[in-house]
């Protein structure tokens, strides 16, 4: 079963820009364009199959019409999903409110889809809601037990070759430069050249069988695919 | 120096010179005064005696006598008139002389006229005056006497009350001295305060007033500085409102182009970086282009809200407002007929001077602002009477408290509802200025589920 993510964004062009992504990602989006809607779908009032219990994360535009994201803060603190705030409003002040307010993160508007899905994926792992388990094609990498099994057999990967499968894997269907693998499985302080990131890369796609599924993208760097 | 100084310094000096000249011309003038009085005195005195002596003279006949009983008899007449005070000279020898003075030169002409002939000798500390004339004898030839005192009294009397004047003077110097630094610093008090205020006023302090009561020219100057620092204060608060009203609406301006900003970015990284379907690409270039189309009206109202800060951008003629009206009813019609609005005109309007283009543009926008507030099957009036044209809708309305903003730049009432109809925001404002190029006021009036009627009010002429 998908990840469910409320979505709830006023401009249309927004939220269907999100849902778009959210897609891709693997999760699967649930968007509001009006506070007043998305209130009654938490506090449960709604009934079309779907149910505010079965949403992991909400990503909540601060301005909205009928009631606003730090008025639907409460709602959906009551009914236990953790928020990330949208906002075009850099300030620091309503940065600071917002997070006070108990919003787990706080994204300004414009940002990068690769950014947003980082976040929202700390934010699930921290409040417990983080995929066990991913399952590509024939490959299941178990997250907890740091495991990869293949058609059920277990696959040995290098530690590094671990990391940048499941960072790639968590992340599906999103490009990654080779400089922003580099410092998310290496870190920052890494000295090294990209050349290392090809190479780790080789070997996964050598020991998965994944010649096609991790690709490379020109001028980018490399995007697990992955479309059921 | 300060001004309180200078001017006292001014006055003191000039006041010094004035009342010094003026006492040592009384003084002088009142002790040659005494001199001639005394001089006088003692010429009657001598003349009285010198008369007194001949008719003596006459009436004895002295020209029987030898010299010596002649001039012993002389000196015994001479005592009756206090000898001690005169000389007697002869024709060829001094008779009589018991003053403590002896003559240089007795037989001199001076003392032998008619007249008194006087003068005043220094001998050290003493003044001795010498008056002398002829004692009128018929024969045996002329006498004369010769009066002398001492008159040092005389000088030293004068010496002291020119000390006395002087003494007076330096004290009233030092009166007049202190009352005029204290009067002119009082005078010039309000002057200070003066300068007090404008440096408070120069610090920032735009409600400070110079606190003058006085009705001279600091006064009046004073009051004219109150009413300048006025004038100030209301142009400073309104360049800060002005300020204020341009930071918001830029403040608007950068919020009304992060969304558009936010979408085309966010799906521009998705079509390079995510690995999206044929139908979501699409979407995603959909969505671009429309975003960019609404940056595009916005940049566009925006262009002509800043281009109609140029005055000369405005041209007045002469315009039949029924033929302004057709227009824009025309062209209006279709549009308002396709949501289902339709739109009632009339027009009892004299000639006027309107800027064709721009005044289509403020009636078009009010017309579309209330088809965008009517709901289908609605109507929209555009009515024109006397100096003022109104639009009016029953629409939705205007909840009371965002009447004041409705023509702010940016502000929106419904804002879901307005984007979704391709409003960014700007109509009103562009109304109002456009309305103002006119001379005109906008007048909006309404009320929540009634409708909206706003009126262009043109000034009475």
């Amino acid at each position: 079963m998908k990840t469910k993510i409320l979505v709830i964004e006023d401009d249309n062009s927004i939220s269907e820009l999100i849902c778009m992504n959210l897609e891709a990602a693997g999760y699967e989006p649930v968007p509001f364009l009006d506070g007043l809607e998305a209130e009654a779908f938490i506090t449960g009032t709604e009934a079309d199959g779907e149910r505010a219990g079965e949403i992991s994360l909400a990503l909540v535009d601060v301005m909205l019409p009928g009631k606003d994201g730090f008025a639907l803060l409460e709602d959906l603190e009551r009914a236990k999903i953790p928020v990330i705030f949208l906002t075009a409003k850099a300030d620091v002040v309503s940065k600071v409110h917002g997070l006070k307010a108990g919003a787990e993160d706080y994204i300004v508007k414009p940002f990068e889809v690769l950014e947003l899905l980082v976040r929202m994926e700390k934010v699930l792992k921290r409040t417990g809601r983080g995929r066990r388990q991913i399952q590509i094609r024939d490959v299941v990498i178990d997250l907890e037990k740091h495991s990869v099994m293949r058609k059920g057999e277990r696959v040995a990967l290098k530690p590094m070759e671990y990391e940048l499968l499941v960072t790639l894997a968590l992340e599906k269907n999103i490009a990654f430069s080779r400089q922003e693998l580099l410092n998310r499985i290496w870190g920052t302080d890494y000295v090294g050249e990209t050349r290392t990131v090809d190479v780790h890369i080789g070997q996964l796609r050598k020991k998965l069988g994944f010649h096609d599924v991790i690709r490379t993208i020109s001028k980018t760097g490399y995007r697990l695919e992955d479309m059921e | 120096m300060k001004l309180w100084q200078k001017l006292s310094l001014v006055t003191v000096s000039v006041l010094l010179i004035a009342s010094l000249i003026f006492a040592g011309i009384v003084i002088s003038h009142s002790a040659s005064y005494d001199q001639g009085k005394t001089m006088e005195n003692y010429e009657q005195q001598l003349k009285s005696t010198a008369y007194a002596l001949s008719r003596e003279i006459a009436s004895s006949s002295l020209g029987e006598y030898r010299d010596t009983t002649r001039n012993s008899y002389l000196g015994f007449l001479l005592q009756r008139y206090d000898a001690s005070q005169y000389i007697l000279v002869g024709p060829d020898q001094v008779i009589c002389n018991e003053t403590s003075f002896e003559l240089a030169n007795p037989w001199d002409e001076r003392w032998n006229g008619d007249k008194v002939f006087s003068v005043i000798q220094r001998r050290g500390e003493q003044y001795i005056l010498l008056a002398g004339k002829k004692i009128p004898v018929t024969e045996g030839g002329d006498y004369r006497l010769i009066l002398v005192r001492d008159i040092s009294s005389l000088y030293r009397d004068i010496r002291d009350q020119a000390f006395f004047y002087l003494a007076v003077y330096f004290g009233m110097a030092v009166l007049a001295v202190l009352l005029v630094f204290f009067l002119a610093k009082r005078i010039l008090r309000p002057l200070s305060e003066l300068q007090r205020a404008a440096r408070d006023i120069r610090e920032g302090d735009f409600a400070r007033r110079a606190d003058v009561r006085t009705r001279d020219e600091t006064g009046m100057l004073a009051a004219d500085f109150n009413a300048m620092a006025e004038r100030i204060e209301g142009q400073v608060r309104e360049l800060s409102e002005e300020s204020e009203r341009r930071r918001q609406m830029l403040g608007s301006l950068a919020h009304e182009l992060k969304t558009p900003m936010t979408s085309i970015i966010g799906y521009s990284d998705s079509l390079l970086h995510v690995n999206l379907r044929e139908e979501q690409k699409e979407r995603a270039l959909l969505h671009i282009y429309e975003q960019c189309r609404r940056l595009e009206r916005l940049s566009g109202k925006l262009m002509s809200l800043v281009g109609m800060y140029d005055n000369d951008s405005i041209h007045l003629e002469q315009t039949r407002m029924e033929e302004l009206f057709l227009q824009v009813v025309s062209l209006e019609e279709f549009h308002l007929r396709k949501r289902g609005i339709s739109l009632v005109h009339s027009c009892h309007m004299e000639d006027r001077k309107v800027d064709r283009d721009l005044f289509t543009s403020l009636l078009v926008n009010l017309i579309d602002n209330g088809a965008k507030a009517s709901a289908e099957g609605g109507t929209v009036f555009l009515l024109g009477e006397e100096n003022r044209i109104t639009v009016k809708d029953q629409g939705c309305g205007i909840p009371g408290e965002e009447i004041r903003r409705v023509t702010e730049a940016f502000y929106m009432v419904d804002k879901a509802r307005s984007r979704k109809e391709g409003g960014c925001g700007l109509g009103l404002s562009l109304c109002v200025r456009i309305a103002q190029l006119h001379g005109a006021r906008l007048c909006i009036e309404s009320k929540v589920g009634k409708g909206t009627a706003v009126s262009v009010i043109f000034p009475e002429e």
